[in-house]
């Protein structure tokens, strides 16, 4: 009952948006409150079913991202001409030094050992940056104001989510192999340095993906606003709306991607709901709640703690793939931690941590309030100012920094929920 | 003489900058492990702590030029670090009284603590955005050398210029002043000794009669000026920028796990090897490398293992390895 | 998993996050620092006292009554479960009491907190974790008289006498020293805040025979400056042969008591508890 109230309320905040506002921004407001849901979804897989800290959510999102552009850019031909195979090569022999690099390491003891692994990893960068380094100059000097990089595959974009999912998982299984493995856990350190890392490359590896320069114009699943305003059909029934074919164009599109989000979004919630139910879902809680005496019973605890980081990670690898599809860009520059990171954890927090609706709830809100706050912060600050004389400095300064509100209240936000009501707007059963 | 060239290279280009980002770690470092060991969380707000410090002293520093106030040949921020040392712990305070002392009241979990330190980051970092704007400011004023590398190379006759910038030197004095009052402190005074206690051993201390929450609050006090002092030093020597102080976080944490999170000495040796990898394997090593190789061996290349912009990486490369072979960090850490 | 929110850590075990080490687990029932006037009575007695963990357990003592004069020591003996250290906890504060009382040296204590009863005069040597193993064996005494504002020199004298050898290893972490020694650090450390009543949860557990002795000829010592000792002992026969009282704890409530002779030479107390 007090789901569907609260979802019921969230719904109305939109839906007054757009009345109020427009329904381009509602329509906006939901697109990516459906990706935000998906994020908490992920992360509320991690901390709530398995008390996993995850701070490094940016850095699978932007993986996923990275796949968009993987799978559905064309690829340049004259790039994989120019160094393709140096690159691929050069990548290979990486993997490679690291590879015997680690078996050096473990067939070797004593001195040798050390030196012998130091030996095979300096010998290996070397080879590994004289093959690589060429290639890369040679593929980044490929006609760089438009391509500069090796491009994708060229198929179809929305094979990018799945793959970004799976790209997002294997950099979790890493992660979660090395971290989870220790001694002692240290997930949340090597989560933040690892989405560190994610974007580090993002914007260096111009081969990769032209870094800084972004890459724009990423095919669409939905189609062109300008090829529906053409079409003389489209325009007609958008008349019957009394709607102008503008308008109804970018409308349209939006409620395409909103139903394609929407389709990902039950479907993971239909799962997530089932795996918590499931025999599985039932263990996991075990050992999140009694770890000792799961691992009595002779559940391997690490084993199943790295399933669910992996599941998580994958979630939100998915999310960024289908956000970078809807902005029809990859823009390295604008992945920041308490966006991509931060603010998904404030939604799982508001929503109800180990509640999947919670999250989903919690992803809606906080995204709807991330975007409101800061009108209603202008607003604010308007009516404070509005004693002030025109042209004075604090009053300049005042009505400046309202960009900046929306920090501080998601902070506000998250100390009051925690304080008065840590389980959450819909606590888990 | 190609040799004492390769040494002044190495000097001005690698250990000089290195010593003084090491500093700034460390003392960065230190008030996280304070904060581990005492109140038992990391704090994720640590970053935006020293950013508030550092603007306040800003602020002061603006101030006081206005007035003409000027520190001669030193930067007058160093004369604004009192104002900003007092603007962190007060807010530092506020923040303990109205947010921590419930949960330690309620005797939350440490995890949740974590939780409730990202709340407050939120807050810092919009309050730093708010007050003094996101962009980069530059406050250092004063002598900006020590050495310039001009008359470095005038003195010495050498090829390679040697320069040594006031900020640096101010640095490395600060610290190990701050850091050497921090040891007398905790090892020599009774409230030192009590906050050593309180770390290894709550219940004991509590029997003993320590008052936990006069320890908490010398702690705050502490760790509130550390900050500040690491934040200012960080921006004489480079700019301050909101943004940048967030992203310290992550070198900051990384110095303190290598070091072995809650103790102080592990903090300070995490935050020097944090340092010296970032710039060394970002360095790019040819104009040391020509003075000291034979000429037929002179690389090509930039020897640049990795570029600057992968220096985070760095401190989590580091970070890993020494957790893989030493999972406590250098120094066993724990309790203070 | 517990019903308050805020300890719900979900399982978390990240090192890299969060520090368990050393992080308090004391539970004090009590909440006032000022004790009421008592009666006469012993020293010190904790009177049918009934109550268990938190306000809601259930009860593990059942009108037990333990009680020391002053000089003497008292040992609490039991089998397994019998709520030996729960009686001793009781007295110290820790437990919520539903009936009964504790009176110190005719003062009503039962509303006090654990740290009000130190301050009162109560000296409580933990099981575990009764040292501060990371600082040296010196800062573990200074930091026993932490609530002492005057010289604390002469006390520390007498800990050094009773226990030579932690002179000679005052600079070394007390966390180095072997099993015996950090016990005698924990008695020592107690006893820097001049205590009236010195209360030790199984002193001897996992040390050898030969340094129990040693312990229990310190502890005898302790109790002949005037110090009253209660203390809860796994090796009930030694421990009976020091003490001038004896307590049998039987689920929580008083099965035998008597001096630790009469206790010693009770056919029902050798059989039941003693091994013959």
């Amino acid at each position: 009952m007090r789901t569907v109230l609260l979802f019921l309320a969230v719904a109305c905040l939109i839906l007054g948006t757009g009345f109020l506002q427009s329904w381009n921004s509602a329509l906006l407001i939901l697109n990516m409150g459906l990706i935000s849901a998906v994020m908490a979804l992920g992360v509320n897989l991690q901390w709530g079913l398995a008390g996993l800290f995850n701070v490094g959510v940016m850095g699978f999102v932007a993986l996923g991202g990275l796949a968009v552009v993987l799978i559905s850019m064309p690829p340049v031909g004259a790039a994989w001409q120019a160094g393709g195979g140096g690159i691929l090569l050069g990548l290979v022999l990486g993997a490679a030094t690291v590879v015997a690099a680690v078996l050096v390491w473990a067939r070797t003891s004593g001195k040798l050992r050390g030196w012998g692994t130091a030996a095979v990893l300096l010998i290996g960068m070397a080879i590994y940056r004289m093959v690589l380094d060429p290639s890369v100059a040679a593929v980044e000097a490929v006609d760089p104001a438009l391509a500069g990089y090796l491009g994708g595959l060229g198929l179809p974009v929305l094979f990018a989510w799945p793959v970004g999912g799976l790209l997002a998982a294997g950099a979790a299984y890493v992660i979660g192999k090395t971290a989870l493995g220790l001694r002692s856990d240290y997930l949340a350190i090597a989560t933040l340095g690892i989405a560190e890392i994610v974007i580090a490359i993002l914007k260096n590896e111009d081969w990769l993906a032209r870094g800084v320069k972004n890459v724009i114009g990423l095919p669409r699943p939905v189609p062109y606003e300008v090829d529906l305003q053409n079409d003389p059909g489209f325009v007609e029934s958008a008349a019957g709306f009394g709607l102008d074919a503008t308008t109804a164009s970018t409308l349209y599109v939006k409620i395409e991607y909103g139903l394609l989000f929407a389709v990902v979004l039950i479907v993971l919630l239909v799962l997530s709901q089932l795996a918590l139910n499931s025999p599985w879902g039932r263990m996991m809680r075990a050992i999140r709640d009694n770890e000792t005496a799961a691992r009595a019973m002779g559940k391997d605890v690490t084993a199943r703690h790295l399933q669910v980081f992996v599941l998580g990670s994958a979630i939100c690898g998915i999310a960024g793939a289908m956000m970078t599809t809807l902005d029809g860009q990859l823009t390295p520059g604008s992945y920041q931690p308490l966006r991509y990171t931060f603010l998904i954890w404030v939604m799982v927090i508001v929503g109800g941590s180990g509640n999947n609706l919670g999250a989903v709830l919690g992803g809606f809100l906080i995204w709807f309030l991330w975007v409101q706050v800061e009108p209603m912060g202008h607003l604010f600050m308007s009516l404070i100012t509005a004693g002030m004389a025109d042209g004075s400095w604090l009053k300049a300064h005042l009505l400046d920094s309202v960009q900046h509100m929306r920090l501080l209240t998601m902070g506000i936000i998250l100390l009051l929920v925690l304080r008065l009501n840590p389980r959450g707007l819909l606590p888990e059963r | 003489m190609d040799l004492l060239n390769g040494v002044v290279a190495l000097s001005n280009f690698v250990l000089i900058p290195a010593i003084a980002y090491g500093s700034q770690l460390a003392l960065g470092a230190l008030g996280v492990t304070l904060i581990y060991g005492i109140l038992r969380f990391s704090n994720f707000a640590h970053g935006d702590t020293m950013a508030v410090g550092t603007m306040v002293t800003v602020l002061a520093t603006w101030g006081l030029q206005a007035m003409g106030v000027s520190f001669g040949p030193l930067p007058t921020a160093l004369l604004a670090i009192p104002i900003g040392i007092l603007g962190a712990t007060a807010l530092v305070l506020l923040t303990d009284k109205y947010v921590y002392k419930f949960y330690r009241a309620q005797k939350a979990k440490p995890v949740i603590l974590v939780i409730v330190s990202m709340g407050v980051m939120f807050i810092y970092n919009g309050l730093t955005r708010i007050i003094i704007g996101p962009d980069d400011y530059r406050f250092a004023d004063g002598e900006r050398f020590v050495i310039s590398a001009r008359t470095f190379r005038d003195m010495t006759g050498l090829q390679e210029g040697l320069a040594l910038r006031t900020t640096q030197v101010i640095t490395v004095i600060t610290a190990i002043a701050v850091v050497a009052a921090l040891f007398w402190f905790l090892n020599k005074t009774r409230t030192g000794k009590s906050m050593r206690a309180f770390s290894d051993n709550e219940d004991l201390a509590l029997l003993s009669g320590i008052n936990p929450e006069r320890v908490v609050l010398v702690t705050w006090l502490i760790v509130a000026s550390l900050a500040t002092v690491a934040g200012v030093l960080y921006g004489l020597d480079k700019s301050f920028k909101a943004f940048t102080y967030f992203q310290l976080l992550l070198p900051i944490f990384a110095a303190a796990i290598v070091g072995g999170l809650g103790s102080p000495l592990g903090a300070i040796a995490g935050g020097f090897v944090i340092a010296f990898s970032e710039v060394g394997i970002t360095y790019a090593w040819k104009k040391v490398l020509v003075y000291l190789m034979p000429p037929a061996l002179e690389p090509d290349g930039l020897v640049q293992i990795l570029s600057t912009e992968y220096k985070f990486a760095v401190s989590f490369v580091i970070l890993v390895i020494v957790l893989l072979f030493r999972p406590t960090g250098l120094f066993r850490g724990k309790s203070l | 998993m517990s019903g308050n929110p805020y300890q719900n850590d979900r399982g978390n075990k990240d090192a890299s996050i969060t520090n368990p080490h050393g992080q308090g687990t004391l539970t004090a029932s009590g909440t006032q620092a000022r004790a009421m006037p008592g009666g006469d009575g012993p020293f010190l007695i904790g009177d049918t006292m009934t109550g268990g963990y938190g306000k809601t357990g259930p009860d593990i003592l059942h009108g037990c009554t333990i009680a020391v004069e002053k000089g003497e020591i008292a040992v609490i003996v039991g089998p397994n479960g019998a709520g030996k250290s729960t009686a001793m906890k009781a007295v110290f504060g820790m437990l919520d009491l539903r009936e009964g009382r504790v009176l110190l040296d005719g003062e009503d204590i039962t509303q006090l907190t654990p740290q009000a009863r130190v301050r009162h005069g109560m000296g409580f040597v933990p099981q575990t974790s009764n040292i501060f193993t990371s600082m040296t064996v010196e800062e573990n005494l200074e930091m026993g008289a932490f609530i002492r504002e005057d010289d604390f020199r002469r006390t520390m004298e007498q800990v050094y006498e009773l226990f030579p050898i932690l002179r000679d290893k005052r600079n070394q972490p007390a966390g180095e020293l072997s099993g015996g020694q950090r016990q005698q650090v924990a008695v020592g450390r107690a006893l820097m805040t001049q205590p009236k009543v010195l209360m030790l949860d199984e002193p001897t557990a996992g040390v050898s025979p030969i340094v129990m002795d040693e312990l229990f000829d310190r502890i005898i010592e302790v109790a002949r400056t005037g110090i009253s000792i209660l203390m809860v002992e796994q090796n009930a026969r030694q421990a009976l042969e020091i003490a001038d009282k004896g307590y049998v704890l039987v689920q929580g409530a008083n099965g035998y008591s008597g001096t630790g002779k009469d206790l010693l030479a009770d056919p029902d107390v050798r059989r039941s508890f003693l091994g013959g």
